[in-house]
């Protein structure tokens, strides 16, 4: 028992409350302690965190609404700790990004920011059903009003379409979730806790009812194929810092999801549905990848290929090999998504103030001249993002595809041409960007300091995980294995 | 020190020389990265070397050693680590790729002299000797993609090194794209492979492949052939090769090194690495053979009439790969690692031949434009002549030996692959004829406007450079092949890498004499102690006799037609153009392969592309679902629609009230 978890969690939210009681200007400063302290936190953990031990470690379990049986359970484990890290070194980023190009209105903004890391900490760190949905829920707000308050021009129009479409989503789970409480509690004594829910499974013809359910949250809120409407307007209008947090970690909270709720309460449900998954997946790898090669809005360009991105990792959680290399990579995957994907959305802001603001690829060309830095950095988060051999998205994609080439073969077949579809978009994005003649409003010039001080941090991060993703896995083998198992036992 | 320290050597200096070069690009002058580089290649190669006579100094049982590292990938079941396997062949392809890389830095310091990029290009060149060595030293599969992918990146950033050139970006995407096709075979295969024997180790998967798969198993051949999509991108096999002819938008030492002496024979090396694997699938080595025939002769054909100089050079090395391929494919594994060496040297010094020509010419590649440089670039002629012979197999030459013993090995088979050995003939023919037209075209004949303006002792600079290829004026911001590159004539550097190269050229045919001196094939045995099939094929003194014989008197055929066409009576190669207008049609155009794949690849994709943003999305995406999700939540919310007047404040508390009612839904639901 002990009350690390706790500070984790709710630090940023303290910080960006005290942070709007003091002058606008050191706002955002309190925005960046808010965010560098459950880093290093966040960091302890990965050094300290025992990776022989099975369970969860740093419990923190009290009583909450003991009428409904909620506790407030917090844990961490093989599939949570790194993406925790994630989470706090994206928002870290990001802050600090924010913080050296203050936005109007900065107090509001941090505040709102705070409550973000908050929500996806507490989700990703939940141990009960109803905190998660509680924290799921709770991401919610502080993007609505990030998206519509600091977003493009069209941001009222995206942020109600992007709040109305994954709020459905997420009134489907809490049924779903209050209904999985309900009935498998034993007669009288309600509860939430993922633990004792996993010990009284359901019969299957209602796992399937509820499974569904979360399965349909989860994909609108990754998004995944069909049901990304609301992703092009949110992507074109949000904030590119905010947008870095938002493609980084909160799709990740869909795709954790699937593997701390879904498999291993409705395992057979999992299985039942493994191929309708599997298909939405591929649907997803091939559509996103062929829709970031034809936009020319970077944004959605980075958009698209997240789709794709997390059609992979969909693909390696319903692997359900019995292994459990599906799933093992496809929670490396999520990480590695998140790594790349932010890098590269404050890469595009640096784009734009080279181009007179535009973010589409018709207006740039050979900024690469009189900015190497630039040029190398960025294109060394390409080469991740394509997933080459030698980045660690490429044993995680290595791992997923192995995953499902040994329990359905023909899909990883069909899979593996989204890795040739992904270095097609992928350097299509850069070249233009990059290459070729300079289009007519391109100013080239190298990136400053400010600029400097957190993209280099991020592909140090990405090269140093690129030489040994072996920590990741080692942590994660134990708990991705129990998850598995729950399904493929 | 021991063998497993050079081995890490090896590697370590090329990537500290890329490390070192990107670090100081502003701190240091541009000639210093020049000497960086090649320094750094230098030490590799002395590592090589010490590599090699600590090697050699080991009884037989012990030369194949491997070094492990550090776990890198080792969870649920998998067992990917970074370690090397340091075993006569990988020692032969050390040896070949950081010797040749070595001499083609030195070429590099003085030919990319006036470059813009000039820091840049030894970084990436760097880049690119570290990943080779890092593929032919791989101990595992996992390690094997990643040095083979690296490669890749590698031949693409150089590709596109003069990348405000529309053309050149285009010719990097393509072949960065048709490798990645190769990478999903490789991976692919090795799924097949290690579904089978559980490991990803190379030495504990040749011992396992045994006991895991059958002969001829259906999940072995498949992964094999997979294997071989890899080997074909990588080595420009066909149907996988349209991207190397357009690689030759690189600058020529590129060419030279990556495109010719290391990169794309690394589906070679794979296929000799893999001889367990594909003896105990003769299925997929068959199809491997019989396609590594074709390419020999399908490239050949292109290069009787292609007229860009590098492009010549280009296709000739694709119709030697084929060679090769040929030769490992059907167990002739020292034969093609033979051919893979002296065809290093040999292809090597073409390409820096042809560099200097180009750099008289400004950056003009065109054939048609060339003529008589002879008298006043008499190093470099020299040089493309001792090539040319090389590489068309007149005795006593490197070529003569290694290609011959490749063609006599077929004909050792007995059996179908006669046809192959026949044909390796027809090709070894044209292979003569293409190499002397180039070189008659280029250096005999007129001297054009350029060669005369050398004759006066001054370089041809365009006042305003265009690229041929598209005829937009170039952009001087970056670089462009042509007047900032030097020629061999001029620069010391040059001429001690082009005279070392055209003397291991020359010589270096003596490791491997038929009946003479076979040390290359005992060197390399305990590699292929495994093999059944290493040992017993052998040709027998006759039939090497005749080959040699056979083969002489076709290479001088050759280049005795090639005189009498280019030289003799220039006016025959264009009546033969129109007699057989319809075979020269399809030469020209190159087989017809790029426009296929435009065809049944990219015209599709861009129309499902177009297909899914203007309907799909609007349609389904935007309408149907979303339509619909709303409509529910607008009919759900009838009752409070009054409420809803746009303001975001309105929303906010309608979210503030839809959170309220979450929690009552909670109390409700208990």
């Amino acid at each position: 028992m002990t009350i690390h978890l706790s500070i984790l969690v709710f630090w940023p939210l303290l910080l960006a409350v005290l942070g709007g009681l003091v002058p606008r200007g050191v706002a955002p400063l309190f925005a960046v302690v808010g965010s560098l302290v459950p880093l290093g936190y966040a960091v302890i953990m990965l050094i300290d965190f025992d990776t022989a031990a099975r369970g969860l470690q740093y419990v923190t379990d009290d009583a909450w609404i003991d009428e409904l049986g909620i506790r407030y359970t917090l844990g961490v484990d093989g599939l949570n700790l790194w993406l925790v890290a994630l989470t706090a070194l994206l928002f870290a980023a990001s802050a600090m990004w924010v913080a050296l190009r203050p936005p109007v209105r900065a107090k509001l903004f941090a505040i709102h920011f705070g409550i973000a890391e908050t929500a996806v900490l507490g989700a990703f760190l939940a141990q009960d059903l109803a905190l998660f949905v509680l924290f799921f829920d709770l991401m919610l707000v502080p993007f609505y009003f990030l998206l519509g308050q600091w977003g493009g021009p069209e941001r009222i129009a995206a942020a109600v379409k992007m709040v109305v479409y994954t709020l459905v989503g997420s009134l489907l789970m809490l049924a779903a979730a209050v209904a999985t409480a309900v009935l498998s509690s034993p007669a009288g004594e309600l509860t939430f806790s993922l633990a004792e829910l996993q010990q009284n499974l359901l019969g299957e013809n209602t796992q399937k009812l509820l499974f569904a359910a979360f399965a349909l949250a989860f994909l609108i809120k990754m998004p995944s194929f069909p049901f990304h409407g609301w992703m092009p307007d949110a992507y074109r209008n949000m904030p590119l810092p905010v947008l870095a947090v938002f493609s980084g970690v909160v799709s990740k909270v869909a795709a954790y999801g699937f593997l701390r709720i879904a498999l291993p309460l409705f395992p057979e449900a999992a299985a039942d549905w493994q191929l309708i998954l599997l298909i939405i997946a591929l649907l997803s790898i091939v559509y996103g990848s062929v829709q970031a090669y034809t936009q020319t809005n970077l944004r959605l360009i980075l958009g698209y290929s997240s789709i794709a991105q997390l059609g992979f990792i969909t693909l390696g959680i319903f692997a359900l090999d019995p292994e459990g290399r599906g799933a093992q990579g496809a929670l490396l995957q999520a990480v590695n998504h998140g790594l790349v994907v932010a890098p590269l959305f404050l890469i595009v802001v640096l784009l734009a103030t080279r181009t007179a603001g535009s973010v589409d690829i018709r207006d740039m060309g050979g900024i690469a001249t009189r900015a190497p830095v630039l040029a190398t950095l960025f294109m060394i988060v390409t080469l991740a993002t394509l997933a080459m051999p030698g980045s660690a998205n490429f044993v995680g994609e290595f791992f997923i595809l192995l995953g499902v080439f040994q329990s359905k073969l023909a899909v990883a077949i069909i899979a593996s041409t989204g890795v040739v579809l992904a270095s097609v978009y992928a350097l299509r994005m850069y070249i233009r960007a990059m290459h070729n003649r300079p289009g007519p409003t391109v100013t080239s010039f190298d990136l400053g300091m400010r600029d400097a001080i957190v993209l280099v941090p991020l592909v140090l991060v990405i090269l140093a995980f690129a030489v040994y993703p072996q920590l990741a896995l080692e942590a994660g083998e134990p708990a991705v294995q129990a998850a598995t198992d729950a399904v493929t036992r | 020190m021991s063998l497993e320290t050079y081995g890490w050597l090896v590697l370590a200096f090329p990537l500290a020389g890329t490390i070192l070069i990107a670090l100081t690009w502003r701190l240091l002058p541009a000639r210093a990265h020049g000497v960086i580089g090649t320094l750094a290649i230098a030490l590799s190669f002395a590592a090589s070397v010490l590599a090699f006579f600590e090697l050699e100094s080991r009884g037989e049982e012990e030369r194949q050693v491997v070094a492990h590292g550090w776990d890198y990938a080792v969870a649920n079941g998998v067992d990917a680590t970074v370690s090397i396997l340091i075993d006569p062949l990988s020692m032969l392809m050390m040896l070949v790729v950081s010797g040749v890389s070595m001499l083609i830095h030195l070429y590099s310091v003085a030919y990319m002299g006036g470059d813009r990029g000039y820091t840049r290009f030894f970084a990436y060149l760097n880049f690119f000797v570290f990943s080779m060595l890092l593929l032919v030293l791989a101990a595992n599969f996992f390690l094997l993609i990643v040095g083979w992918a690296f490669v890749g990146a590698a031949s693409y950033l150089l590709i596109s090194f003069w990348y405000r050139r529309r053309t050149a970006t285009q010719a990097g995407i393509k072949a960065f794209v048709i490798n990645v096709v190769g990478d999903v075979g490789l991976v692919l295969g090795t799924y097949f492979i290690f579904t089978g024997t559980g490991t990803l180790d190379f030495l504990a998967t040749f011992e396992e492949v045994g006991s895991a798969f059958s002969r001829n198993d259906g999940d072995l051949v498949a992964g094999c052939l997979l294997l071989l999509v890899g080997a074909f991108a990588k080595s420009a096999q066909v149907p996988l090769h349209t991207w190397l002819p357009d690689a030759m938008e690189g600058p020529t030492p590129v060419s030279a090194l990556i495109h010719a002496a290391t990169m794309v024979t690394a589906g070679v090396y794979l296929i000799a690495r893999m001889h367990p694997l594909f003896e105990l699938a003769p299925a997929a080595a068959d199809v491997g053979a019989i396609l590594g025939c074709a390419t020999m002769i399908i490239a050949a054909t292109i290069g009787l009439v292609v007229t860009d100089l590098k492009r010549v050079i280009a296709y000739s090395t694709m119709s030697q790969i084929g060679y090769m391929v040929m030769a490992v494919s059907s167990a002739a594994y020292a034969a093609g690692m033979f051919h893979l060496m002296t065809h290093a040297f040999f292809k090597a010094l073409l390409f820096m031949a042809a560099g200097s020509v180009i750099a008289a010419m400004a950056g003009t590649q065109d054939l048609d434009r060339m003529g008589g440089f002879r008298k006043v670039m008499p190093f470099t002629y020299a040089s493309m002549v001792i090539g040319g012979l090389v590489l068309s197999g007149v005795p006593p030459f490197a070529g003569f030996f290694s290609k011959d013993e490749i063609i006599a090995l077929m004909f050792a088979h007995e059996d179908w692959h006669v046809v192959l050995g026949v044909l390796g003939y027809v090709g070894s023919l044209m292979t003569a004829i293409y190499t002397f037209r180039m070189i008659f075209r280029a250096f005999w004949g007129d001297p054009v406007p350029e060669a005369r303006e050398l004759e006066h002792g001054h370089l041809y600079h365009p006042e305003h450079p265009t690229n041929p290829a598209t005829g937009e004026i170039e952009d001087t911001d970056v670089g462009f092949p042509g007047p900032e590159h030097h020629i061999a004539e001029r620069e010391g550097p040059m001429k001690i890498a082009m005279g070392a190269l055209a003397v291991l050229a020359i010589v270096g045919g003596v490791v491997q004499i038929p009946k003479v001196n076979e040390s290359l094939h005992h060197f390399l045995e305990p590699t292929f102690a495994d093999s059944r099939l290493y040992e017993e094929l052998e040709a027998s003194t006759t039939l090497t006799w005749i080959g040699l014989i056979v083969g002489a008197t076709i290479a001088l055929l050759g280049i005795a037609i090639a005189y009498g066409l280019w030289v003799r009576q220039p006016d025959r190669p264009r009546m033969l153009q129109q007699r057989f207008a319809f075979l020269h049609r399809v030469f020209v155009n190159k087989w017809y392969f790029d426009e296929a794949i435009e065809l049944l690849v990219v015209r599709p994709m861009a129309w499902l592309g177009r297909f899914a943003s203007s309907t799909f999305e609007r349609a389904v995406v935007d309408g149907a679902l979303v339509g619909t999700t709303s409509g529910l939540v607008r009919l759900g919310s009838a009752a409070v629609r009054r409420m809803q007047t746009g303001y975001l404040r309105y929303y906010a508390a309608l979210l503030l009230m839809g959170i309220t009612s979450l929690g009552a839904y909670f109390l409700i639901s208990a």
